[in-house]
């Protein structure tokens, strides 16, 4: 635990997952021992001063309150450790998000194009523009060539998401890749994804991997249906199949509303 | 109609304005509507129990959602605990009453009717199905047509206008009315709990005001707010969410004055720490309302804002680990009691740990990215939230006793206790195991079937957890033992120095803790003047004279009973109901030409019910106000009393303060509101609809009027009746004069410009066309309001009223100053830039 905490930012993460992997775990990990300390404390003082013998007993330091009494509140040894505990937990909780925000600008950021993912010719990431709509997503490339509910993108790539809606809010989310944008009208908001090859390998056929995207956010009677897929593929295949595809201007314009002209 | 009928007879609960009545209704309603929302949260169950069969179609899943959350958020957790703060909060601080017993009898009246609209909307074709955040644009007809869309959302809107009174009450009475000795920092916890959550209501819930009401007009009217691509969607997340972050302590804070309360009454311990818990408990009250965005963290606002979120959202989270360690640690060296109320006290604790410590997870940007729009959300939200609501429910045992004078059976309440927790954590921690399913879908990945089944095994049981508890009330009610003023051991606060249930105007004597304790005194009241302080004899002291505030020696009312009924809070709330549910089909029930010249103007009505329901509910409503305003209720304030920091201020003064400070965020959420759609369509590109000398006229008219009513003011002070005629009837005319103008000029945009609400000629888009018409009609609707006051007041004036008592007139004119004030706002934006 001590080491994920000091250790910022792994040399071979290369997807949001990563991240969230680590971050959760450090997370769960705090967590649960605080909470099992806390609950295990509270549960045994509970039982250690519970009114055993009825309330019978003259006790000379048992000093309780009467009705009617102004409220005064206890001092004492015990406001002391009230002080201790709460600077305590804040210290924890305070160091947890200083460090969880150290990677959140990694998640912001990217990783440097280059680092991890090798990329092929000129372009260094792939660009497309995710447009939501009851139900259903549509998924636009830089040669304006839209594909419907399923978005194919190569592998060891780079994917950087322009996420907007036609109508009403949605949420692109894939959850096996940890990434997720709102789809809101009007609005355009970007993230990142990137799958590597070694997943590919890892499928039945070792040529696809197929991530379920889902929507996550109420957006009418067919949002619980509102999912679609990410088919990734080697990069030779899918240059191939890119190379196919016809070009569209409307479709490249709307895609150059999101990326700028020509991309970044 | 001042007696009051015994509590046998129904007409007692319909005219009852007894703090203690309304707070018995206020309790019996909330706990319908949990069984109400109760089923609802079956069926949702029921419909997740496998993913590949369902039972209800999307549409009637997405209603069930939504009902559900908004049942349980604002018709049971927030009544139900407000119905233990009317009962016990004048008991707690040494009141008789609430400031306003009228308008006590008001809010609940509108909150029994605005669920009865709620219940009518399943019937209107389907109520909303947005999901109670109600994410635009999913909240406008185009996406959700259904009458009963529009039923829910005006049902929503009641509620919020009977907020508003309830809040403004309480503020009032806790800072005008507590006895004598009480300072602030003396009041008991719960009492505490529910004075901060007031304050936070006063500000929340007009932002939810302010967006319900543009989303009424969005629905009604046909304004297109949130249908606007020009930030409409992400103007509804910010306004909800002002609203929506300080609301989830608006409905756990009464809770945690429960936790409170009896972790010391079941300990026989004082609470460590009083003075900082107190702190924390404002800090966090003020805190609330910096970190909505962490609910919009995934939308486009920039990394700086979400950082300052993430940092607030982490402040707050601190002061709520002083209040947890300030509650262990209470126990330490107690006596601990585990009776059932104890019990649910120490439940909710464990619950909240849990819930506390998940929220962080989702304070933490990153990890909120993955878990925004998952179970991970529902489970957090649960665990706090209805783990508050599992200290109400020790709060209900607690206090059954005090409120009907029985004792509960200590046996049934174990036993429902640890059914409760038991399957409490089956529901939510099975959520926490399935987290990756996203919220408010039921087809979900077939590999957390089994987890959801068990969630749903265990609603059912902890559904059924609860017949216990009624069977338990139920039960003792009828043939329990009786409870005695007073059944706990180390009980402190006032309610359980008297009888079982209290009497009417609850103390056999004033309540006094001027000498460090509570003692009631016997005050000395001369004929014809304010009591005086008494020695033991019953002699009046006479040790320097009257320590009256002025506002108390200068109005007479010692030689009047306090009046305890009237029913005009339940006709004018059944009004209110009546108009609303007209103008839920008012909409698709008209069609409005407007013609190219007003004498073309021409309404097709396809269904009359719609209409004739509104135009009935209008005239009864105005019919009713007036009657409200003819009626001779006494409610005198308390004579000796604290009022730190407002000694000096008169009753009903402090709480026409406090509705404007309302007035004053729902004016200020219409202006930003305004102001932000301008800033996302680009500042330079919008030029004023309306042109600058008619605006210029109104301004000078609405300041002129400004002192005319200055001058009825005066008038009226000097007891000159003509004065008072003449000064209104100026404050009238110069009001209606501004309404002519306004009248001319939208008629010129209508007919001469082709300006109008949706449709707007070039250069105006339609969205700057309904933030003029919007915006600015508001603030005609409250010169209108005010119009109507001042008739009121001529009509009395006429009648020889207002020449001893000045004081409606002050509040008059505060109210017009204010629409005077909203106006100098209003005309730079729409007239000028
Ligand atoms: C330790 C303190 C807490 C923290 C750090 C915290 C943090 C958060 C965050 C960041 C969210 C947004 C999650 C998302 O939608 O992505 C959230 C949701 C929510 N929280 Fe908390 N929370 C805390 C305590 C509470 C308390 C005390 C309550 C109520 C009693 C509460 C009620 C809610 C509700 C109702 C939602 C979800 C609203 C919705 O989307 O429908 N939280 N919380
Ligand atoms: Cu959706
Ligand atoms: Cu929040």
């Amino acid at each position: 635990m001590i080491t994920s905490l000091t250790l910022q930012q792994g040399a071979d993460w290369d997807a949001q997952a990563d991240v969230f992997n680590e971050i959760f775990f450090v997370f769960l990990a705090l967590g649960t021992a605080i909470g099992i300390i806390v609950v295990a404390y509270t549960l045994w003082n509970a039982y250690k001063y519970r009114d055993a013998d009825g309330n019978g007993t003259p006790d000379e330091d048992f000093d309780p309150p009467v009705v009617g009494e102004l409220p005064t509140g206890q001092g004492g040894p015990k406001a002391k450790k009230l002080f201790l505990s709460f600077g305590l937990s804040a210290i924890v909780v305070i160091s947890l998000v200083v460090y969880a925000y150290g990677l959140l600008l990694y998640v912001e950021e990217g990783p440097d194009a280059g680092s991890q993912i090798e990329m092929e010719g000129d372009e260094d990431n792939l660009e497309v523009l995710v447009d939501g709509f009851q139900f259903g997503w549509d998924y636009t490339y830089a040669n304006g060539h839209t594909e419907t509910n399923e978005m194919i993108v190569p592998a060891d790539t780079r994917i950087d998401i322009a996420v907007t809606s036609s109508d009403v809010w949605h949420n692109f989310g894939a959850s096996e890749l940890r990434f997720k944008a709102d789809s809101i009208p009007g609005e355009t908001a970007y993230t990142w994804f990137s799958v590597s090859s070694d997943e590919l390998e890892q499928t039945e056929d070792g040529e696809r991997a197929e991530f379920m995207v889902e929507c996550f956010e109420l957006c009418g009677s067919g949002h619980s249906q509102m999912d679609g897929t990410i088919t990734v593929m080697p990069q030779d295949e899918f240059e191939e199949w890119y190379d196919d595809t016809e070009s569209d201007d409307e479709g490249v314009e709307e895609w150059e509303d999101a990326f700028g002209e020509g991309g970044e | 109609m001042a007696e009051l009928p015994p509590t046998t007879s129904v007409r007692r609960w319909l005219v009852t304005t007894n703090h203690k009545d309304i707070g018995i209704l206020y309790t019996i309603t909330a706990l319908f509507f949990l069984l109400f929302g109760g089923v609802l949260a079956l069926l949702i169950r029921v419909q997740l129990w496998d993913p590949a069969n369902q039972v209800l179609s999307g549409l009637a899943y997405n209603e069930a959602v939504t009902a559900h959350g908004l049942i349980m958020v604002f018709w049971f957790l927030s009544p139900f605990a407000f119905g233990f703060a009317n009962y016990f909060v004048p008991l707690q601080i040494g009141a008789d009453d609430l400031a306003f017993p009228r308008l006590n009898a008001l809010s609940y009246w509108m909150y029994l009717f605005s669920g009865v609209l709620l219940g009518i909307s399943f019937f209107q074709g389907g109520t909303l199905d947005a999901g109670w955040t109600m994410y635009a644009p999913l909240n406008v007809p185009m996406y959700t047509p259904s009458i009963g869309s529009t039923g829910a959302v005006l049902a929503l809107f009641m509620f919020v206008v009977g907020v508003t009174a309830s809040t403004v009450n309480f503020l009032t009475s806790i800072h005008h009315s507590r006895a004598e000795g009480m300072g602030l920092m003396d009041m008991p916890m719960f009492t505490w709990s529910i004075l901060a959550t007031v304050w936070m209501m006063l500000f929340a819930f007009a932002a939810l005001l302010a967006v319900g009401l543009i989303l009424a007009s969005d629905r009604v009217l046909g304004s297109v707010y949130f249908s606007a691509t020009e930030g409409g969607s992400l103007l509804w997340g910010h306004l909800f969410w002002f609203f929506g972050h300080p609301e989830v302590y608006i409905v756990f804070f009464p809770a945690l004055g429960v936790m409170l309360e009896l972790f010391q009454t079941f300990s026989g311990r004082r609470l460590v720490g009083r003075k900082w818990v107190i702190i924390s408990i404002c800090l966090i009250s003020v805190q609330s309302f910096l970190v909505w965005m962490h609910h919009m963290f995934l939308t486009t606002i920039n990394l700086e804002i979400k950082t300052l979120m993430m940092a607030t959202t982490i402040g707050i989270s601190l002061p709520f680990d002083l209040l947890v360690f300030a509650l262990i640690y209470t126990l330490i060296k107690g006596r601990i009691q585990f009776t059932t109320p104890f019990l649910f006290a120490f439940g909710a604790l464990l619950l909240f740990i849990l819930g506390g410590i998940t929220g962080v997870f989702l304070g933490a940007i990153v990890l909120d990215y993955e878990f925004r729009g998952t179970y991970w959300v529902v489970a957090h939200f649960h665990y706090v939230m209805f783990g508050g609501a599992t200290a109400l429910f020790g709060g209900a045992y607690y206090w059954f006793p005090k409120m009907t004078g029985k004792m509960y059976d200590e046996f049934l309440g174990k036993v429902h206790f640890v059914v409760f927790f038991i399957s409490f954590n089956m529901v939510y921690f099975s959520m926490f195991l399935a987290w990756e399913t996203p919220r408010r879908v039921f087809e979900y990945n077939p590999a957390f079937t089994s987890i959801h089944q068990v969630g749903t095994v265990g609603a059912f049981i902890l559904g059924l957890s609860f017949f216990i508890m009624f069977y338990n009330f139920a039960k003792s009610y009828v043939s329990g033992p009786d409870a005695g003023e007073n059944p706990w051991d180390y009980s402190r606060t006032a309610e359980w120095a008297v009888s079982s249930p209290p009497p009417l105007e609850n103390w056999p004597n004033r309540p006094s803790y001027a000498s460090g304790k509570l003692e009631f005194v016997k005050d000395y009241v001369p004929d014809g003047g304010p009591a005086v302080k008494a020695d033991e004899d019953g002699n009046a002291v006479t040790d320097g004279g009257d320590h009256h505030p002025d506002h108390i020696r200068k109005y007479p009312y010692w030689d009047k009973h306090a009046s305890h009924a009237s029913i005009w809070p339940f006709l004018l709330s059944a009004a209110l109901g009546v108009l609303l549910l007209g103008l839920s089909g008012f909409n698709p029930a008209t069609e409005f030409h407007f013609g190219s010249s007003l004498a073309d103007f021409s309404i097709d009505i396809m269904n009359p019910i719609y209409p004739v329901l509104t135009v009935v509910g209008l005239l009864a409503l105005i019919w009713t106000g007036w009657k409200w305003g003819m009626e001779d209720f006494y409610a005198p304030p308390s004579e000796f009393a604290e009022r730190w920091p407002f000694e000096g201020v008169e009753k009903v003064k402090l709480g026409m303060w406090f509705f404007l400070a309302s007035d004053v965020m729902v004016f200020g959420a219409f202006i930003s509101a305004a102001v932000f759609i301008r800033w996302n369509a680009g500042w330079g590109t919008w030029t004023p609809i309306p042109d600058q000398l008619p605006g210029l006229i109104n301004t000078v008219v609405l300041l002129t009027s400004s002192f005319t009513v200055i001058l009825a003011l005066v008038a009226s002070h000097r007891k000159s009746r003509k004065g008072l005629l003449a000064a209104l009837g100026a404050t009238t005319v110069l009001g209606t004069t501004f309404l002519a103008v306004k009248a001319w000029e939208w008629w010129t945009k209508i007919y001469v410009d082709g300006v109008f609400l949706s449709t707007a000629a070039e250069p105006y888009s339609a969205v700057q066309a309904s933030v003029y018409f919007v915006t600015t009609g508001l603030h005609a609707v409250h010169v209108i309001g005010g119009l109507l006051i001042a008739v009121f007041l001529l009509y009395r004036t006429y009648h020889g009223a207002y020449m001893e008592d000045e004081r409606p007139v002050e509040f008059f004119g505060l109210y017009w100053h204010f629409v005077d004030i909203v106006w100098v706002f209003l005309f730079p934006l729409f007239y000028l830039f």
